[in-house]
């Protein structure tokens, strides 16, 4: 595993203390997970999704993800509707390592709640997170 | 992790950025840089090493270490040689698993036994309880003396080679040992390994010289590889993990040793060992086993589950613990699973290949009702959802080096081939058109070089399609008639006539007493003859079953014997099983190390000895030397036995007389042979020996012909058996001239082709070869693409494994033979032309399709046949009797 400076945490993406990560774009939130979770995963091997249409509150699980070792829940930052998944993770569950923050995106989702977006962290609060 | 053992490598495994973690009480790592997918990839592609110095070893020494090792370990100990290792486990006396270990013989008088890290304390305090019963007995724990790496994957064995100072790697077959030195360093190699790997080698050594070999190992190109990608390649491979597929299971109940597959290999209930450890238990298993695959549950409470492999049929992970079910019936439990990559493959048959890209699958272990049959469909909840899957037999597949192979669930088996169009006419057009297309390519276009075919002679060929070929003619000797032959059918007295001057030409040109022609191939003519053996050797008893052949020495298969004196093959059902090792009681005849062709006559008196074999098979099909059938006459002979020495010529039955050998005279009671490699005739087998009327011996004669007829043909092909008279006539005609002239032109085509700087295996002492073949070494694995790639230039050679590679798909090495196209007429320099043609296409890789269908056409007139004048107009009458 990596030590914590040779990891990336971009500056236009919210996280939260499950290691998710948050971005908005115009009305919709993009959301993956960190650099920091899947360095600790390891090789990611599948990744499971929810459909389309589906419907979280804050905090839920909306699905997981697994490592060659062991299974890991996701849980949703923010409270939306599931407008979007990425399909390509189906084959190429390794993107979520290789770009965690691009390619490996998990979800779009159209927020319930904007105000909840105030409870995540930048990333010199997750950073701190990290290091405590 | 202060308090943990540390192997000696743990500063190397950090250095290379190990992500380590603790395992059995050691401080080990799981993964390198790469990570577990590009480790598991890199084993299956190139070599993967791993520190395997946590797991436990101890030694066992003194003269009751073998009764002792017999009590407390399931497998039969006594089996095993010097040089030789065995999986083996640790019985309770419940019948489950202690732990489960490797054992290794390197040395005549001290056994190794390898236990798992975590198991390591509860192993000792087991075998420490257990050894007051036992007088003369020392055990040491070695753990920290000795370490032991694993070097497994397809270039591991280049590796290696490329390291060695002295010794040479273990025999390529699984389990077999050896001790070689490495940068004056001690290495003990053991052909073992834990990824299901062909090619596979664990390593034993000094601890402290360790490191540089390790060092050494990874310059070589091996990639490091840690326990998560070691979890992940013994999944694949099937194999059972203690804690997992062994021990407890997940309703905390005792997991019998039965239930794994390879466990079951592991243990033997032979009378040699005794009342061990678990013994009862483990009958009443193998019992339940037994009805269990006769889908007989009887007795299944012995053995209710059993771990099959099992695949999911869509992407998703089954983990150790999940509930599996069948139509909504709880019916067990997997045992370990994850999702694992593979190397995708594309091509067919021998010539698939290893892509570049990779994919995932998700497959497990699992244990499951004994009910539960391969293919049956179930389903595993994971998370609360049912994810379907199916039981398969594998997920992977290793008899194929130097690759192992991923064996999809959905690509088990060929897919079918959808017949064609049912036009019959174009069928019949069809075939004919290919018939004749492929009849000109080889009679006309190729140099045709394969040392176990022939062309026949015209007359041979029409005389083999005439009437005959359409009839029965089955007869035996009647006592009652004095001996008579007697014929079942009518129309049979030219048959008759036919048989017996065969019979007389045979005699002739082997020069021995008796000949049976009925069996129609060389591998029937051993069955028959191995048939007869145990019938001449029960002779005294009827009543009891009939006892086998208690020990047979022949040459192995991959020093060049033939299937057809294989335990594999046509020798199966004929050989009783060695009690000791319980494998068929075969032992092969030893090799010089500096020439594997040849056989080592010191080392086989040794064996002869130690062994008294009743049956000693000769003959090769990979063969550059004479058989030493008179020195091993001499060592039986001294040493008073009574054996059998058979001489299974197929591949030199024309080359029978002063230039090549003589068996009789040399020694030989029978000889076997099919009679269309160098001798000319149809496809057919023989059996001959000089057994006299009045010998002793003279009732196994007669059990030969039993066991020819009606022990193995009714029918006997009588056209065949017309042309082999003919080809007999030719082959007594010209027995001064032919034999001798093939041997001469496979030592010049030999010595051109090493000329061309091509490798020639062989003796260059005696020009290579002693016979017909020549074998060129064209690189380790390479002999299937190379061969194909001299087909597409009209070169027939065939491929085969050299003594030194681990199977056919292997092959580094082509088989020719110069028999056919000498008997089209070429000569030493038309040979010495052929070589160069050789070098074009495998030197200089160039296309010579066109070159060699001209050269060809020099050598269209077969030469070794009766001319026009002495066979007159009759061969016109045979075609247009057609």
């Amino acid at each position: 595993m990596k030590e914590l400076s040779e990891l990336n945490f971009p500056d236009d993406v919210m996280y939260s203390d499950d290691h998710e990560w948050t971005k908005m774009e115009n009305d919709e939130a993009v959301i993956g997970i960190s650099d920091y979770a899947q360095d600790q995963l390891g090789d990611i091997v599948f990744v499971e999704l929810p459909q389309v249409g589906e419907t979280f509150e804050k905090g839920a699980e909306f699905g997981t993800v697994e490592s060659v070792k062991a299974v890991s829940e996701l849980f949703l930052p923010v409270g939306g509707e599931i407008i979007a998944v990425n399909d390509a993770l189906e084959d190429t569950p390794e993107l979520v390592n290789n770009e965690p923050y691009t390619g490996g995106w998990m979800l779009r989702i159209k927020l319930s709640d904007k105000s909840e977006l105030d409870q995540l962290m930048n990333k010199s609060a997750y950073l701190e997170s990290l290091k405590g | 992790m202060n308090n943990l053992f540390k192997t000696i490598l743990h500063d190397r495994h950090v250095d290379l950025g190990a992500q380590m973690v603790e395992f059995g009480g050691w401080v080990m790592p799981i993964q390198y840089q790469q990570g577990i997918v590009r480790e598991h990839l890199a084993t299956r592609r190139y070599a993967g090493l791993f520190d395997v110095s946590h797991m436990g070893r101890f030694t066992f020494q003194g003269q009751d270490a073998l009764t002792f090792l017999q009590h407390v370990l399931s497998n039969n100990a006594s089996g095993l040689e010097e040089g030789e290792s065995q999986y083996t486990l640790i019985p309770n006396d419940s019948g489950g698993a202690i732990d489960d270990a490797y054992l290794y013989r390197f040395y005549a008088d001290e056994y190794l036994l390898v236990v798992n890290a975590g198991n390591r304390l509860k192993d000792w305090d087991h075998f420490q309880a257990c050894l007051p019963d036992f007088k003369n007995v020392t055990m040491a724990d070695k753990t920290e003396d000795i370490s032991m790496l694993s070097l497994q994957g397809p270039t591991s064995k280049d590796i290696l080679q490329n390291i060695i100072d002295t010794g040479a790697l273990p025999e390529p077959m699984r389990n077999h040992l050896s001790i070689t030195t490495i940068q004056n360093k001690k290495v003990l190699i053991a052909r073992t390994g834990y990824t299901g790997e062909p090619l596979c080698f664990e390593l034993f050594i000094d601890s402290t010289d360790t490191p540089p070999i390790w060092d050494l190992l990874i310059d070589q190109g091996a990639h490091p590889v840690g326990l998560g990608a070691r979890d992940t390649l013994r999944l694949e491979a099937g194999l059972p993990l203690y804690g997992h597929e062994l021990g407890m299971d997940p309703d905390n109940k005792e997991i019998p040793i039965y239930a794994s597959p390879l466990s079951r290999f592991a243990v033997s209930l032979s009378p040699l060992k005794k009342d061990f450890i678990g013994r009862k238990a483990l009958e009443k298993q193998f019992q339940a086993f037994k009805k269990i695959v006769d889908q007989d549950y009887s007795a299944i409470h012995d053995l209710p589950r059993c771990i099959m492999p099992v695949a999911l049929k869509k992407k998703g992970v089954a983990r150790a613990g999940y509930n599996v079910f069948q139509e909504n019936r709880h019916v067990g439990y997997v045992t370990s699973g994850t999702m694992i990559p593979r190397w995708k493959i594309e091509g067919e048959g021998i010539f698939s290949k290893l892509t570049e890209s990779h994919d995932l699958r998700g497959i497990c272990l699992a244990l499951l009702d004994s009910t539960l049959m391969e293919g049956d469909d179930i389903d595993i909840e994971i998370r609360g959802k049912q994810a379907p899957a199916v039981v398969v037999p594998f997920h992977m597949r290793s008899e194929a080096p130097p690759f192992a192979r991923s064996i999809p669930w959905d690509k088990i088996g060929q897919e079918k081939k959808s017949p064609g169009e049912d036009d019959i006419s174009g069928n019949v057009q069809s075939l004919l058109k290919k018939s004749i297309r492929n009849t000109k390519w080889r009679q006309e276009e190729c140099i045709n070089l394969i040392p176990s075919e022939q062309t026949q002679s015209e007359l041979v060929r029409l005389l083999s399609i005439m009437d005959p070929c359409g009839r029965y003619a089955e007869h035996k000797q009647v006592g009652a008639f004095s001996e008579a032959e007697v014929f079942y059918y009518q129309g049979t007295d030219f048959i008759a006539e036919v048989e017996a001057k065969l019979e007389t030409e045979l005699k002739k040109f082997f020069g021995c007493q008796q000949v049976e022609t009925r069996l129609v191939s060389g591998q029937m003519a051993n069955m028959a003859l191995f048939s007869a053996l145990v019938d001449y050797i029960n002779r005294s008893d009827r009543k009891n079953e009939q006892r086998r052949l208690r020990k047979v020495m022949n040459n192995h298969i991959i020093k060049g014997g033939h299937l057809s004196a294989q335990p594999m093959g046509a020798l199966r059902d004929f050989v009783a099983r060695d009690p000791l090792s319980e494998k068929p009681a075969v032992i092969n005849f030893p090799v010089l190390p500096e020439n594997p062709y040849k056989i080592d006559i010191d080392a086989c008196e040794t064996l002869i000895q130690k062994h008294a074999p009743e049956l000693f098979i000769f003959g090769k099909s990979m063969v550059l030397h004479r058989e030493p059938l008179a020195e091993v006459r001499r060592i039986i002979d001294g040493l008073g036995m009574d054996s059998i020495i058979m001489y299974d010529m197929a591949h030199v039955l024309g080359l029978v007389g002063p230039h090549f050998q003589e068996p009789f005279k040399e020694g030989a009671d029978f000889i076997t042979g099919s009679t269309h490699k160098t001798y000319f005739g149809t496809q057919r087998g023989i059996i001959g020996t000089d057994i006299k009327d009045e010998d002793p011996r003279f009732e196994l004669w007669e059990a030969v012909k039993r066991r020819s007829f009606p022990g193995s043909v009714s029918n006997h092909h009588l056209g065949t058996l017309l042309g082999l008279l003919m080809a007999a006539y030719e082959m007594n005609h010209f027995k001064d001239s032919y034999p001798k002239k093939v041997i001469d032109n496979a030592s010049v085509f030999a010595k051109a082709l090493n000329d061309c700087g091509l490798s020639v295996a062989g003796d260059p002492e005696i020009s290579f070869t002693e016979t017909h073949q020549v074998i060129l070494n064209v690189g380790y694995a390479k002999g299937p693409e190379i061969a194909r790639k001299l087909e597409e230039n009209n070169l027939i050679v065939n491929y085969q494994a050299a003594p030194v590679e681990e199977g056919f798909t292997a092959s580094g090495s082509l088989r020719m033979g110069v028999q056919e196209m000498t008997r089209f007429g070429m000569e030493a320099a038309d040979f010495e032309e052929l070589a160069q043609l050789f070098k074009d296409v495998l030197v200089d890789n160039r296309t010579v399709k066109e070159a060699v269908i001209a050269f060809r056409k020099r050598f269209l007139e077969m030469k070794f046949c009766f001319t026009a004048d002495q066979i007159g107009d009759n061969i016109q009458k045979l075609h247009e009797l057609l």
